[in-house]
């Protein structure tokens, strides 16, 4: 009974950590090769290289830096991301956790994100590190707010809060037709949360690496696996909200599970390459009249189809 | 006790997380920076919703780790800004009115212990079937929706009206008069404003 129900969802999450971090790596350098950025080293082995070789570096140290929080605010995002890994089921039956509200278990990793990425540009107290926590904050609570509403969105017509159910709700029809704006919002918000790509705001380079300016060694590893993971729950997350998860002919449940979340890997980190950063002020203005007033848009177009 | 049929690790659980959410409580008065003091909190908050979660209250147990998240990281923020400690991470002291603080402290403990050990708790087990989460949205969305609804308008309004009644006292002065730094002593210039020549000209320069 504790082998079902303890070691078997703490591995799986632990593989869905380790294997999904190292396919962002390599499909990212994948990707910048074919766009032409030059790629030292096989695209295999380089992100492990890589990893090695932080290990190995020394964990820089900052003036009179709130040490616990400083430390543990990369361990805590890595944490948030498994947790985000551990409800995205793999079929009926599969999944770490079936919790009855793990919609807003979900919603509540994204809420915590914004304190540890806020936590890890404070703690290291010096003047870029700060001013990309704050950034991440004023731009977190839009992200936060568009995501809650695409997602009340799919948990209406499953009249549930659990993501099996909301799979098995698009058994006639995915989310991702039935309501257009979904996805797209959501991937935005999932590129915003990892700071990736175009609203990589709070790790930018105009503020010399932002909440991770001051980083090396071991800690800057599991900073970017987290980033890496919590980029592949995002994806996890949409497959069973948007694209209907597990369904799909011929091929087991679980293999559809992975071809969907590698597309929308795919998409994220082609997007990443391709689009040029936001200015945040810019993005703060997106974000509140343009992204959250389509998402008011989805949750009425959800609400109507649901009535119908 | 004839009810007991949880687990030995129910009620480890339940003791560590019981004991994690008083010791972050108590850290938030002892620690010197109000981001701190927040973040334990927040710590505290979660700790009490996993016991929620582990008194099958699923929805409000998981709702507390969203709200607490956006709340005390809005009131860090806001207190950074309203207060006299930009960064929050110099360091202040995190208490005052210890005297009374102290005996309110004492009487509740006390009110809240009788309360434990002598109250007659109800006895009711609910029927095995019951789906906590549908039964809470019917109660709060069914009968008694105009109550909780009009309840958030009234402190969401709130909210706005003391952020905009207050926001226009900043730090150095009122916000329409332009902010100032204070001087280096008490009516003083303002520090870091070199003042300005009579025609003010150094810098332009005429063709």
């Amino acid at each position: 009974m504790n082998l079902e129900e303890l070691v078997l969802p703490v591995l799986m999450v632990f593989f869905m950590l380790a294997a999904g971090a190292y396919t962002v790596a390599v499909l990212d350098r994948v990707i910048a090769g074919a766009l032409g950025t030059p790629q030292a080293g096989s695209v295999w082995i380089a992100p492990l290289a890589r990893g090695a070789w932080l290990m190995t570096q020394h964990a820089n140290a900052t003036e009179a830096p709130d040490w616990r929080a400083w430390r543990l605010a990369p361990a805590l995002y890595l944490s948030l991301a498994a947790i985000g890994l551990a409800v995205v089921p793999w079929s009926g039956s599969l999944v770490a956790t079936d919790l009855a509200t793990s919609v807003v278990l979900w919603g509540s990793v994204e809420a915590l994100a914004t304190v540890v990425i806020f936590l890890h540009g404070w703690s290291a107290n010096t003047l870029f590190a700060l001013i990309g926590g704050y950034r991440y904050v004023a731009l977190g609570l839009s992200y936060i707010l568009i995501s809650m509403f695409v997602l009340i969105g799919v948990a209406l017509p499953a009249e549930s809060l659990q993501f099996t159910q909301v799979v098995a709700s698009q058994g006639e029809l995915w989310n991702l037709i039935r309501q257009p704006l979904g996805l797209p919002l959501f991937l935005i918000v999932g590129l915003g949360m990892t700071f990736w790509g175009p609203l990589n705001l709070a790790d930018s380079a105009d503020l010399a690496g932002g909440t991770a300016a001051e980083i090396s060694g071991p800690p800057r590893l599991v900073w970017d696996v987290a980033r890496a993971a919590m980029l592949v729950a995002f994806s996890g997350v949409a497959t069973s909200a948007f694209l209907g998860g597990w369904l799909g002919p011929w091929l087991p449940g679980p293999l559809w599970v992975v071809i969907k979340m590698l597309a929308v890997l795919l998409v994220l980190l082609l997007l990443g390459r391709l689009l040029p950063r936001l200015a945040p002020e810019r993005c703060v203005t997106l974000m509140w009249v343009v992204l959250l007033p389509l998402s008011f848009i989805d949750l009425v177009w959800a609400g109507v189809g649901a009535l119908l | 006790m004839e009810s007991m049929n949880h687990g030995i690790g129910v009620d480890i659980a339940f003791l560590l997380l019981a004991t994690l959410a008083v010791v972050t409580a108590w850290r938030v008065f002892r620690t010197d920076s109000m981001v701190r003091a927040s973040f334990f909190l927040l710590v505290s908050f979660i700790a009490v919703g996993v016991i929620m979660i582990l008194l099958a209250a699923e929805y409000l147990g998981v709702a507390m780790f969203f709200m607490m998240a956006v709340e005390m990281t809005v009131m860090a923020l806001f207190m950074v800004m309203f207060m006299m400690n930009p960064a929050g991470l110099n360091p202040m002291n995190m208490v005052h009115q210890e005297r009374i603080s102290i005996g309110a402290g004492v009487v509740s403990f006390l009110v809240l212990s009788a309360m434990a050990l002598l109250a007659v708790f109800p006895d009711r087990p609910v029927s095995a079937g019951l789906d906590p989460v549908r039964s809470l949205g019917n109660e709060m969305l069914g009968d008694s929706m105009l109550i909780f609804e009009s309840a958030g308008l009234v402190l969401l309004t709130t909210m706005i009206g003391v952020v905009v009644l207050s926001s226009h006292r900043g730090r150095y002065g009122a916000a329409t008069e332009g902010s100032l730094p204070p001087g280096l002593e008490p009516g003083g210039d303002p520090a870091g404003k070199p003042e300005d020549d009579e025609d003010g000209g150094h810098h332009h320069h005429h063709h």
